[in-house]
């Protein structure tokens, strides 16, 4: 009976998912412009014109530096925020119920609100900053190159450390309280207790937050297409991007087929890396499962 | 534990500035969106609107395409939280509550769904759907949405499933009850913060997806809200009030929803962290 129960969900997603990847191989070695015309096979054509492209490597190191710089920072923010949502104090869970927020408020609403506050005309970080005295002159955080990237990933961190900060929070309830009470005997100061309890107790839920937020950020569109649209000068053009503009603003489907391949490659190498060189041990999951 | 008030004091203040960060640029939209034009783009911003109007959200309803987006949300939104409640569920059901051979590999396969980077899917499925005849249409967002909440549906739910006794199906069975009337008499009301959550979680997907939806709909009319919005920043010449409020308005049906529920859905987080 379960099986019957399953199937209309397996279905759905081999039809949205495995037949459309099928189809994106095969879409990558052929020759289609704007949909519906070519289609003539022209083997690794493609692929030739992507790698020898100017735009293709560039565009892999900045997702290379796009994940990293979040994945950093989120990792920084949502620790700081979990272990302090994770003090005693009143108003606790509804504090741990609206930490979500800018998880779940749709992309374009937080692309408004941080290029207005970070913008130079009324931007309210450039008046406090101005006011603190920690800056002479208005910043254009989306002006230059390395500004844009760097106020690229904040935005994208504040909405994404969020979830992670759940995430942790998840990880610390299931960590027994009786290893900390021990700790506590042996007089461990705060910070052993994060070193030696907290941190391995994680180990399980740092891994899957690792891969998962590195295959979500990888992933990004809408907040740099919506910021820079990839630039000033192509200084914000991560893969994603590089994909949709080849497909939908220059019309060559397939020459993007191939770039969504290969980006699907490197990210399927780090996957596999990611699994056999960090996975904890997988007892646990079995013992549930019966 | 015996800490001082000063403890106490820095306790506090450590929780005021993490939510500070959440919940300050949220204020900002909001104060802003009351203020008018001319105090909106002033050079040193006030904290507190000077005075309060109303004038951009009767704007925004009145003579932007605001409401048609509003409503072709409301429509994708909807269609898409029903048939993933209906999807996941049933499909949760058969994987904790029915062991058939197998199972476990199907349980990883979806989870490995939910991973699949959208701008992977974005050409495929853009070619598929024109073929189907359905770009420009609502269904087809509905058909995305559902593909990328469903997985995640299915995974949250496995926690609310297993705090519920499996002798309560036994009992229910040995009454006599098929299993359709097990799972939506018994099962499902002790489920139900569980089915809460993944609807919401399936609302706000849909709710806030761009990428698809800035491809896949062409014409004005069938536009949703993400992308209508978007296209306002896209304007020459930015009219930041009605920006605000629309961005305001937009936000506003999430954050009433997580008044309602917000503690299920982060309580379904928290426990499907433990056991994942």
């Amino acid at each position: 009976m379960g099986i019957f129960l399953v199937a209309p969900l397996v279905i759905w997603l081999v039809a949205t998912i495995a037949y459309p990847i099928f189809s994106l191989i095969r879409l990558s070695f052929l020759d289609v412009g704007v949909i519906g015309t070519g289609g003539e096979f022209v083997g690794l054509d493609n692929y030739q014109r992507v790698l020898n492209s100017r735009a293709f490597w560039p565009s892999m190191g900045r997702s290379v530096v796009w994940v990293l710089g979040n994945g950093l920072l989120q990792t920084v923010l949502a620790f700081v925020a979990a272990l302090v949502l994770n003090l005693p104090f009143r108003g606790r869970a509804l504090a741990r119920t609206w930490v979500i927020l800018p998880w779940i408020v749709p992309a374009v609403v937080a692309v408004i609100v941080w290029k207005w506050m970070l913008g130079t005309s009324g931007g309210v970080v450039n008046m406090i900053l101005l006011r603190l005295g920690l800056i002479q002159e208005q910043v254009g955080f989306f002006s230059t190159g390395n500004t844009a990237m760097a106020s690229l990933v904040g935005i994208n961190s504040w909405r994404f450390f969020p979830l992670l900060t759940i995430i942790i929070l998840a990880g610390m309830q299931g960590i027994p309280k009786d290893r900390y009470d021990a700790a506590g005997v042996d007089g461990a100061s705060a910070w052993q207790r994060f070193i030696n309890i907290t941190i391995p107790g994680l180990k399980p839920v740092l891994f899957v937050m690792g891969l998962v937020g590195t295959l979500w950020s990888v992933n990004i569109f809408d907040v740099i297409y919506l910021v820079t649209g990839g630039g000033p000068s192509r200084a914000t053009l991560t893969m994603p991007v590089l994909i949709y503009d080849m497909a939908f603003l220059q019309y060559r489907l397939g020459r993007a087929a191939a770039a969504a391949v290969l980006m699907a490659v490197a990210v399927t190498i780090f996957t596999v890396a990611f699994i056999y060189f960090l996975a904890p041990g997988s007892e646990e999951e079995d013992e549930e499962w019966g | 534990m015996n800490e001082g008030k000063r403890g106490r004091a820095v306790r506090y203040l450590l929780v005021i500035l993490v939510m500070f960060f959440i919940i300050a640029p949220f204020y900002w939209i909001y104060s802003s969106s009351l203020k008018v034009s001319t105090e909106i783009v002033a050079q040193s911003p006030t904290l507190f609107p000077e005075s309060i109007t109303f004038g951009h959200y009767a704007n925004l309803l009145s003579s932007s395409d605001y409401p048609i987006y509003l409503t072709n949300s409301a429509i994708v939104s909807f269609a898409t939280m029903v048939i993933t409640v209906v999807l996941s569920t049933s499909a949760a059901y058969g994987l904790y509550r029915l062991p058939f051979p197998g199972r476990k590999t199907i349980y990883r396969l979806i989870l490995l769904a939910y991973i699949f980077p959208g701008s992977l899917l974005l050409i495929p499925l853009y070619v598929m759907l024109s073929r189907l005849n359905l770009l420009d249409t609502q269904l087809a967002l509905v058909i995305i949405n559902v593909t990328f909440a469903a997985p995640f549906s299915v995974w949250l739910l496995k926690a609310f499933f297993a705090s519920i006794p499996f002798e309560l199906e036994e009992a229910a069975s040995l009454d006599g009850a098929s299993w359709l009337q097990t799972l939506l008499l018994v099962v499902l009301p002790l489920a139900s913060p569980g089915v809460a959550s993944v609807a919401i979680f399936a609302f706000i997907t849909s709710w806030t997806e761009y990428m698809f939806a800035s491809v896949l709909i062409i014409s004005d009319a069938n536009r949703t809200l993400p992308v209508g919005l978007a296209g306002i920043i896209g304007q020459y010449v930015i009219d930041w009030g009605l920006l605000l409020a629309g961005a305001g308005a937009t936000t506003l049906p999430i954050i009433l929803l997580f008044v309602l529920i917000g503690r299920f859905f982060v309580n379904g987080l928290l426990e499907g962290g433990v056991k994942a």
